[in-house]
């Protein structure tokens, strides 16, 4: 960026391209957002009657349960994950920030909807966790006397009472989701009264604007991540109530930002086939933004590799079969496919220079990213139930495909209900520098 | 090699980077190719005109990365499977998880050496002789605030009389002969 622009202005017309480019006309999302929600509405329509035939049976039903959840938690990734990202933008400033916010607002708006798919979970949650199918001292016993809990499920289920029983469980949620809910209205209100400001567009009102968004910002980056580290252990961990790992909230925050940078992108390039986005996304961002995908993929699986070697170089009794139960058994499929889905063909694509600033080709691998976070969902799930760990089988189990079927529906759910945000306002903050910045020429980096 | 004589090229000066890429482009227009741009810091837009963008850089980086990782590798693998095997918490000899994180951080070192090396040997350094700083004007500002661009005798191109006129329509400083 050493490149003096002010040159640029004496360079004359017959150079035209080199001049800073006009600013759309409209902002409005375009029309075709309402096609895309559409569509989206069919799909969890569809994925919903495919769903049907899996609830006759017990298993079946159990597994729309578990799938449910897994569902749940990939749509928690995004409303959450978005809301930390649109403030980890205000904190670090930057081009690839602006032109991602209105995306990553429209997703953190979608928090109230993801709430709500957690009702459904309260009602049946004895079907998936054993805090919430024993929660008192006197069921622990009978279940231990049943052998429906082993010794020390049933030991550690009496020590973690305080925070996993059903209703620690509930205040936690509604702690997680009301803050949560917070922030990101904090931050929507916010943006809209910044375009708003009267004295838009002078230094006085970006200073004022700058500030006010990283002091929300900084202290909710903190707060986000001590709430996404008890909801995962609430919501998923606890599923095993016998494991321990303490890098386990850090993991889902990561898994969070690399779902969300997809997203991300793969919103913005499918807005950029139309105006205002044509105009406003220049390679460069995409470049940048694609940059910060390949670090993402790269924090994953460090992350993911680290626990792992801790817990096998450790080998101890409490934590071992964790990981046995989802490598033996037909399980080394899925945990092999996960590596590869999730960070073998991400790294290897994402180290092109061309194939990060190729449109089509980031969309195919954003798609296959957002993929690749539900395999490894899966793969965090559906061990943890005693029928299925290091045990994976479709025989009398055909129950298993509703992880396909749910969670499309769920996830399209979302998509529709992210879509309505996005079109609800401009699709860019209008008084911000980096609107004229991103008008500028482009640089090849 | 013998010594060569002659005319290296024409060396256009120019007081702003807009002006140094208007001629590059305008050169590359009218069929010059064997050219090159010096400037004071890095112009993007130069490289660009110049269509200089594709290198063996990365092709370097990524074999010093595939030799690092199955240097390591082989390397813990021979250690300790057959040159000093030990019985670690009866793990078994070939434990491949803990040869990851030395195979990646050799990954990261071999890459990073071969990338910074590789761009210098194709860079064509370490030179100590280069015919543009025969050039004044050169020596005086291609380091601070001065734009050039260089069109090279050996472009087929290239005419005295034709490329200084064709250099000289632009709002340059000064053009220079450039003697081997």
């Amino acid at each position: 960026m050493s490149f003096g622009h002010e040159h640029h202005g004496e360079a004359g017309g017959h150079h035209g391209h080199h001049g800073p480019r006009s600013l759309p006309a409209t902002f409005e999302a375009p029309e075709i957002v309402s096609a895309w929600r559409t569509r989206a509405l069919i799909v969890a329509a569809v994925a919903i009657v495919f769903t049907i035939p899996f609830a006759f049976s017990h298993e079946g039903k159990n597994h729309i349960l578990r799938a449910y959840l897994m569902g749940y938690m990939i749509c928690f990734s995004f409303a959450g994950g978005g809301l930390a990202m649109l403030m980890l933008q205000y904190v670090s400033g930057g081009k690839w920030g602006l032109i991602m916010r209105r995306p990553l607002e429209a997703m953190s708006r979608t928090i109230g909807l993801v709430a709500l798919l957690f009702v459904p979970i309260i009602f049946f949650w004895k079907h998936l966790y054993q805090w919430a199918a024993f929660p008192t001292a006197g069921a622990v016993a009978q279940a231990l006397s049943n052998h429906a809990v082993t010794l020390e499920q049933a030991m550690t289920l009496n020590a973690k009472r305080a925070m996993l029983n059903p209703t620690a469980a509930i205040v936690q949620t509604i702690a997680i989701f009301a803050l949560l809910w917070l922030f990101q209205f904090l931050l929507n209100k916010w943006s809209l009264e910044r375009d708003a400001d009267p004295e838009r567009n002078t230094e006085r009102s970006y200073d004022r604007w700058r500030i006010r968004f990283e002091n929300l910002s900084g202290p909710g980056i903190l707060l986000y991540v001590i709430l996404l580290t008890d909801g995962a252990i609430v919501w998923i961990k606890s599923l095993d109530i016998t494991w321990y790992s303490s890098i386990w909230g850090l993991q889902f925050l990561v898994g969070q930002g690399y779902a969300v940078l997809a997203l991300g992108i793969l919103t913005l390039i499918l807005l950029s086939r139309y105006e205002p986005i044509k105009t406003m996304l220049r390679t460069t961002e995409q470049h940048d933004l694609g940059k910060f995908a390949f670090a993402f993929t790269m924090l994953n699986i460090y992350l993911t590799f680290a626990e792992f070697l801790i817990i096998w170089s450790g080998n101890v009794p409490d934590e071992i079969p964790w990981y046995l139960n989802r490598i033996h058994g037909g399980w080394w499929v899925v945990c092999s496919a996960d590596f590869a889905f999730h960070w073998l063909i991400p790294f290897c694509l994402l180290l092109s220079r061309d194939l990060k600033r190729n449109k089509k080709k980031m969309i195919w691998l954003t798609c296959w990213m957002l993929f690749a976070r539900c395999v490894d969902m899966f793969w965090l799930i559906e061990p943890n139930f005693s029928d299925a760990a290091g045990n994976l089988h479709i025989t009398n189990n055909i129950g298993i495909l509703a992880y396909i079927t749910v969670p499309v529906a769920v996830i399209a759910l979302w998509v529709a209900y992210y879509l309505t945000q996005l079109k609800a306002r401009p699709l860019i903050n209008l008084n911000d520098p980096h609107v004229e910045e991103l008008l500028e020429p482009e640089h090849a980096h | 090699m013998p010594p060569r004589e002659g005319i290296y090229g024409l060396l256009a000066e120019f007081n702003t980077p807009s002006e140094l890429v208007q001629a590059t482009e305008a050169a590359r227009h009218a069929g010059y190719r064997r050219m090159e741009c010096y400037t004071p810091y890095p112009v993007e837009e130069a490289a660009e005109a110049l269509h200089f963008h594709k290198n063996r850089v990365p092709l370097l980086c990524l074999l010093g990365g595939v030799m690092g990782v199955t240097t390591s590798f082989l390397m813990e693998t021979w250690i300790n499977v057959w040159a000093y095997p030990l019985n670690i918490a009866g793990r078994p000899l070939f434990s491949w998880p803990a040869f990851i994180i030395p195979a990646y951080e050799w990954t990261i070192l071999f890459a990073g050496l071969s990338a910074a090396f590789g761009m210098i040997a194709l860079n064509g350094l370490p030179q100590l002789y280069h015919p543009v700083f025969n050039a004044p004007s050169f020596r005086d500002g291609a380091t601070t605030d001065k734009f050039f661009l260089c069109l090279e005798a050996v472009d087929p191109k290239f005419s005295l009389t034709e490329t200084r006129a064709f250099l000289e329509q632009f709002p340059t400083v000064s053009v220079v002969e450039v003697d081997h």
